[in-house]
């Protein structure tokens, strides 16, 4: 899901337009307020990723300050932001990515481009909420289930695990299971991916 | 002065004189004792005596002689040949001697002559001799008056008065006048007291009263002289002034004479018929003409321009009437043809009975001023189109931004429809044209609306001379609202505009008054720049003044306001509260509705900010 904050209705209205073109769903906010209302209600984040074109000059609450909030939330991982900047806008544009934002573009841009950048914030936002999915589920491992999966992850037999920990071979199976099972994954191979 | 001193000299000149007498008359009374004393005592006898006083007698000249009596009158001895018997003596005399013997006291006999002679008067001197308390006879000494004044009187004396010796009953004994009658002027009375007798002693100085004229005379001299002394130093003052005066005449003809060769000005007297007088030379090459060609000419002059000859005619007919103004601009011929525009100022010339001989101009050559004039204007206009041009400078950056969202907008869409495109031509067919359509129409209007800035910009920068025309008020706001609010934009200001019904319209440069209105909206958007955003309202209201038939255009916004100490020089060139500011905004402004005949004027906002308002003469 594309979010594009923008206070020009003709700005927004093209932006959403060329999202559609290259298939982007997309959503348009005429300020951060707007946008902000939006996220409270919000139950969770589209797994396709997320992404937020925003616009530097805007009355009330300005694109920056917009910025701010959001890395005050700890949201700009999964919002990743890309400042649209009007001319003479750049030093400040730079200074905000510094400061974690995902890119910026100087208007007129070029629009497949930006297009182009917002499918690859989308993806990190992706990327990042599947992070954040297998973060949630090794926080539910018990310390010995994270021993065991440690030494899984390094390829060790049930066998080499045992001995090592001094526990059964019976015990060692068990964790794995119930590290399989909270991991959510059915083999080894597909452990070791998740947690690459 | 003189007649006191004379006084005084008399004065103590006859003192003297009395005591000389008076002394002489009592050593001749001690003398005629001291017989008297040797009689008593016997020592001198009858024989003797003659031989004693006639010493006596050669001394003191004044005494004629000296007769001895015995007890009972009768003659003992006398110094006379003829003897002499009491009979002999005055009346006065007897008198006298009946006295002595009654009293036995020496006593002078009152003067008066001997009986059957007039002269000589005689003073007579008795003497008692007394042998103890018993009268045994006297001794008479006879005085002549008139030999006291003789003898006794110095002659220096007796040469400068006029001596009289008189009785208690003031008769003139005798007097003594060798010098001449007494004039009375300086007389003095002295008593002189003897024994049984006074006299007294006058003196009448032969000196008149101090004469005038010879006393005028010599005053005369003293003042005569003084006066030529003083002539003579009044004469060298005098000289040394006039050397003095004549230097500094010179040297003021001097400095005058290049005060007026070496002075820009030139200089025309002209009398009363308006005949030149006096040029100078500065005005001599002013007209290119020498002065011997200019003085004595009567109009019209040689300098006077052909084409301006009725202007200069009434001109001069004015200033014979007296009723020129003392100041005008006009034009001259150089010699060569050249006209040149001058200044001229005309005075009275009075001389110094304050009586007016003439007239008296100096002529500026201002064409060099003219020039200077036209340098300024031009100089003024550049100034004023580098302001336009700063201004556009200023908001040069909204421009920008506000291009970048049509543009923005138009390569969004068109990449999108071309996107479109490709997809479809990669799905083959399935185009939904509407759609594109859609697009390309947005992309279109968004074009125009770009086209629509440039041109509001376009016809602002354009420079163009200032023209009149009628404009109305509305379609002067409406001119301007595109680029005001291409400001208010960038600043997030809301804009109000109430245009009073049925305005008349004015007469003007609808391009300056849309400058003004620029400058004036400009100002007040920058001015609500840190105010919070729901203040944030500028407001346009025009509408007619109440009482003269003006429109006025207020231009009203919330924000900082002006402070009081910039209030004096808000309007001056060259000064402005912006950084980036020439400070020519507001200047030109005024200027500019100046130019149209209004007034700008500035006031407090009751809401906080500032009001800025402009009339405009109304055509109606």
């Amino acid at each position: 899901m594309l979010h594009i904050v923008d206070d020009e209705e003709v700005i927004r209205d093209s932006l959403l337009w060329l999202a559609r073109s290259r298939g982007i769903a997309a959503a348009a906010y005429e300020s951060g307020n707007a946008f902000l209302a939006s996220l409270d209600g919000k139950a969770e984040f589209d797994p396709q990723g997320e992404c937020v074109l925003l616009d530097v000059r805007m009355p009330v609450i300005s694109g920056v300050a917009l910025f701010e909030t959001l890395t005050m939330r700890d949201l700009a991982q999964r919002l990743p932001i890309i400042f649209l900047t009007g001319h003479g806008d750049v030093p400040m544009a730079v200074d905000t990515l510094k400061r974690g934002a995902f890119d910026f573009f100087e208007k007129p841009f070029n629009d497949n481009k930006l297009m182009d950048r917002v499918q690859e914030a989308l993806a990190a936002s992706q990327q990042a909420g599947a992070m954040a999915a297998v973060q949630t589920r090794l926080a539910a491992l018990s310390v010995r289930e994270r021993e065991v999966l440690g030494l899984v992850l390094d390829g060790k037999m049930n066998k080499v695990i045992a001995d090592q920990l001094g526990i059964s071979m019976r015990t060692v199976e068990v964790h794995r299971a119930h590290i399989f099972d909270k991991m959510e994954v059915k083999t080894a191979v597909e452990l070791a991916r998740l947690l690459k | 002065m003189e007649s006191n001193e004379r006084q005084e000299q008399l004065i103590a000149d006859s003192l003297w004189v009395e005591q000389t007498i008076r002394f002489q008359l009592s050593r001749d009374e001690e003398s005629i004792r001291l017989a008297g004393n040797d009689i008593v005592a016997g020592n001198l006898s009858k024989n003797k005596f003659r031989e004693r006083v006639a010493t006596l007698l050669r001394n003191s000249r004044e005494m004629r002689r000296i007769v001895w009596l015995d007890a009972h009158g009768k003659l003992v001895e006398s110094t006379d040949d003829v003897p002499v018997s009491l009979a002999d003596f005055s009346a006065p005399s007897r008198l006298a001697e009946t006295n002595v013997r009654k009293t036995m006291a020496a006593q002078y006999s009152q003067p008066a002559s001997p009986p059957g002679v007039n002269r000589p008067v005689q003073m007579d001197f008795h003497l008692p001799l007394l042998a103890g308390e018993r009268y045994i006879g006297s001794l008479i000494a006879s005085y002549s008056t008139a030999s006291i004044l003789d003898e006794m009187v110095p002659w220096w004396f007796a040469q400068d008065n006029e001596i009289l010796l008189a009785d208690g009953d003031d008769k003139v004994i005798d007097k003594r006048a060798s010098g001449g009658p007494g004039r009375g002027v300086y007389t003095h009375s002295r008593a002189l007291d003897l024994p049984g007798l006074t006299l007294t002693l006058r003196t009448n100085s032969v000196k008149s009263a101090p004469k005038l004229l010879p006393n005028l005379l010599v005053g005369s001299v003293i003042i005569l002289s003084i006066g030529l002394l003083w002539s003579l130093w009044a004469l060298w003052r005098d000289i040394n002034r006039r050397l003095a005066a004549e230097g500094a005449l010179r040297q003021q003809v001097s400095f005058r004479t290049a005060m007026e060769n070496s002075l820009l000005t030139g200089l025309r007297a002209r009398d009363l018929e308006g005949r030149v007088t006096y040029v100078n030379p500065a005005f001599c090459q002013m007209v290119g003409t020498p002065a011997e060609e200019l003085v004595g000419k009567k109009p019209p002059m040689p300098y006077w321009a052909p084409e301006a000859m009725d202007e200069y005619q009434e001109r001069f007919s004015q200033v014979l009437a007296g009723t020129v103004t003392p100041q005008f601009e006009t034009i001259f011929q150089r010699a060569g043809g050249e006209r040149f525009p001058v200044l001229i100022f005309e005075s009275p010339l009075v001389d110094d009975t304050g009586k007016q001989t003439g007239w008296m101009g100096s002529i500026l050559d201002i064409s060099d001023r003219k020039r200077v004039e036209a340098l300024n204007q031009q100089q003024q206009e550049k100034l004023q189109a580098g302001a336009r041009l700063s201004t556009m400078g200023e908001i040069a950056s909204t421009l920008a931004h506000e291009l970048n969202q049509p543009l923005a907008a138009i390569s969004s869409y068109t990449t999108g429809a071309l996107n479109l495109l490709n997809s479809s031509d990669a799905q083959s067919g399935a185009l939904d044209l509407n759609l594109l359509k859609s697009a390309l129409e947005k992309a279109g209007a968004q074009a125009q609306r770009a086209g629509q800035i440039i041109r509001s910009v376009h016809a602002f920068v354009k420079k163009r001379e200032p023209m009149r025309e009628t404009v109305a008020i509305q379609a002067l706001i409406d001119s301007v609202m595109p680029l005001v609010e291409l400001q208010a934009h960038q600043f997030f200001v809301v804009i109000q505009s109430s245009i009073a019904p049925a305005l008349p319209p004015v007469l003007g440069d609808h391009v300056l008054l849309e400058q003004v209105l620029l400058n004036l909206t400009r100002n007040a958007i920058e001015a609500m720049r840190n105010v919070p955003p729901q203040r944030r309202l500028l407001r346009i209201v025009a509408d007619e003044a109440a009482a003269t038939p003006n429109v006025v255009i207020s231009v009203i916004d919330q924000g900082h306001g002006i402070p009081d100490d910039v209030t004096d020089r808000l309007f001056s060139p060259f000064f402005s509260t912006k950084a980036e500011g020439m400070g020519m905004g507001l200047n030109i402004c005024r200027t500019a509705i100046e130019f149209h005949g209004g007034t700008l004027t500035h006031a407090n906002n009751p809401q906080g900010g500032t009001i800025f308002r402009f009339s405009l003469p109304s055509q109606k």
